[in-house]
């Protein structure tokens, strides 16, 4: 057993965890908010990268600049797409709503199909690709750097939820009914979920676009991403980001052992065990809230 | 004369009609007066249209489909039929709605601020809760555990206080003795009883439980499907011989002589 190589998948594991866990705050916060799943966080998420790219190479901004900007087109992204599309649904069943978010980031992916076309661009940070050495470990410095802002953004969360807004939005995911009785605006409450998604995706999207490039496929990190996200609980970002962490270390440690068995290719499949035994075993996830039930 | 008594009403709904899905009439013509600073009780049987009507004057009908269809409600004078329900809380109206519905994954203490109108300073949503503790010391006890572990005293407790952060004129409470322990239900009544009495805080109290209500109301309202069938005192109401008999437990004791069937159409036609 090597164990310098060992430690090597779980640490990188681990950080590429924390990716997965910065794609899945997106999918919590709206949850959090308004009890939906929210299917197209990955074409918000591509979206976010695209934006980004048009900012910095077709107009030729700077990426300091680009990026917050972009943030501040996708808030309003977010509140128009609650404004448009998910006002009218306000008070149906989750399945409508969820039908709606499956068209949206269909419809998503097209835009951007029609607009940018389907080559892959490099989103070109300018960090560099020298791997940092700990010892005899390598670490990608890409994957700190989005494990850094995974985290910060975990902190800001965490603290937001406590404001009075936070528990505004926390009240708006428990009881819709209840929450207009008492003049939250539910509306607002979604919209602003949305929007501060949609502002979670631009830095998910720019970090997946530097290491996969910028093209349709980013918009499959759903399907890490909701494995996170429900492994951790939906509606718990705390959960969100320690399930990142263990599916990332799973994945990698697991996968070296299995990928010479199976002939390659079992990532996936770690991926797809992970989220049917979590709903099996564990519907709430790791963390996530339990429907109160009092006798 | 009529403009004076006008004034003295802080809601007036005037032959209101409920429908839903555009299709069900759930009230038909209803007219409800709430003077200021007193407690109105809306008593009747299941189904008779007493939450509608609560709900056609908080606005809550949207979020179920509902509208009016015809009539007007004005709060404090103005003309609200057409407002959002949450410009009528800001107003001054709230609706604490059936089955208490606390928000369950949050502190009660949460609870109550996220019922803090937008701008309240931080002082005065603290000076708020104090006040809401000091009415319901059970709350202040269990302010930090999950609300949904709550007992349904305490819930129901909750979710008056909730409605009282929104600093109503008019308190709305549909239900508030359901599946309550009798001395609980005594304990929450004497409690709003106080706040109309301390606060002048004016309460619309629709309830099942005749008995109870009559003994804390100044007027009741009696709502057999979709309309009101009697109005008058508590008084008038409790020595009502047929409130005493449908409503009440009293009268007839002989179930097989007692006629439903005559005395309701009377009160219908």
């Amino acid at each position: 057993m090597d164990w310098v190589f060992l430690s090597e998948l779980a640490i990188n594991g681990a950080l590429t965890g924390l990716l997965y866990s910065l794609f899945a705050i997106g999918l919590v916060l709206i949850y959090k908010a308004s009890s939906v799943p929210n299917l197209a966080q990955g074409g918000l998420t591509m979206v976010g990268a695209y934006v980004v790219l048009a900012l910095a190479r077709d107009v030729g901004l700077p990426l300091w600049l680009a990026i917050p900007l972009a943030a501040v087109v996708m808030f309003g992204l977010g509140f128009g797409i609650e404004r448009v599309a998910l006002r009218r649904l306000a008070g149906r069943p989750v399945v409508m709503i969820l039908m709606l978010t499956l068209g949206l980031d269909i419809f998503l992916r097209g835009t951007t199909l029609a607009i940018w076309g389907g080559t892959s661009r490099s989103m070109e940070l300018g960090v560099s690709y020298d791997p940092l050495f700990f010892d005899d470990i390598f670490i990608s410095r890409i994957h700190l750097v989005g494990a850094g802002v995974a985290l910060a953004l975990f902190v800001a969360f965490m603290l937001f939820f406590r404001t009075r807004t936070g528990i505004k939005l926390r009240a708006i995911a428990d009881d819709y009914m209840a929450s207009w009785s008492v003049g939250i605006s539910v509306e607002r409450g979604v919209g602003l979920s949305w929007a501060l998604a949609s502002v979670v995706a631009v830095a998910a999207g720019v970090i997946w676009g530097e290491i996969q490039g910028v093209d349709q496929a980013l918009s499959l990190l759903l399907l890490k991403g909701l494995t996170v996200a429900v492994l951790g609980g939906l509606d718990s970002i705390l959960g969100a980001v320690i399930a990142g962490i263990i599916l990332g270390v799973v994945e990698n440690v697991v996968s070296d052992f299995l990928d010479p068995l199976v002939g390659g290719g079992s990532r996936e499949l770690i991926v797809a065990a992970v989220l049917i035994l979590t709903v099996m075993i564990r519907p709430h996830g790791l963390f996530g809230r339990h429907d109160i039930e009092r006798v | 004369m009529q403009e004076k008594v006008e004034a003295q009403n802080i809601l007036s709904m005037n032959s209101v009609e409920v429908l839903y899905d555009n299709v069900i009439l759930a009230i038909k013509g209803v007219s409800v007066q709430v003077p200021k600073g007193e407690m109105i009780a809306l008593l009747g049987s299941n189904g008779a249209g007493k939450s509608t009507t609560l709900k056609a004057i908080s606005g809550l009908l949207k979020a179920e489909r509902g509208r009016i269809s015809r009539g007007e409600i004005t709060f404090q004078g103005v003309d609200i039929t057409e407002a959002l329900a949450q410009e009528r809380v800001e107003m001054g109206i709230c609706h604490v709605i059936e089955g208490r519905r606390v928000f369950e994954h949050l502190t009660p203490d949460e609870n109550l601020t996220a019922a803090a109108p937008r701008g309240m300073s931080r002082s005065t949503l603290n000076a708020e809760k104090d006040k809401i503790y000091g009415y319901f010391p059970r709350l202040a006890e269990r302010k930090s555990s999950q609300a949904g572990y709550l007992s349904g005293g305490e819930q129901q407790m909750l979710a008056i206080g909730r409605a009282l952060v929104t600093q109503p004129k008019l308190l709305m409470l549909d239900e508030p003795s359901l599946g309550l322990a009798p001395f609980l239900v005594e304990e929450i009544f004497g409690i709003l009883q106080k706040i109309n009495k301390d606060e002048g805080l004016s309460v619309l109290l629709v309830e099942q439980n005749a008995l109870a209500a009559l003994e804390i109301v100044s007027q009741g309202y009696l709502i057999e499907n979709g309309r009101v069938v009697m109005h008058g005192t508590a008084e008038a109401l409790k020595s009502n011989s047929d409130i005493q008999e449908f409503y009440l437990g009293g009268g007839e004791t002989d179930f097989h002589n007692v006629k439903h069937y005559s005395r309701r159409k009377r009160w219908l036609s």
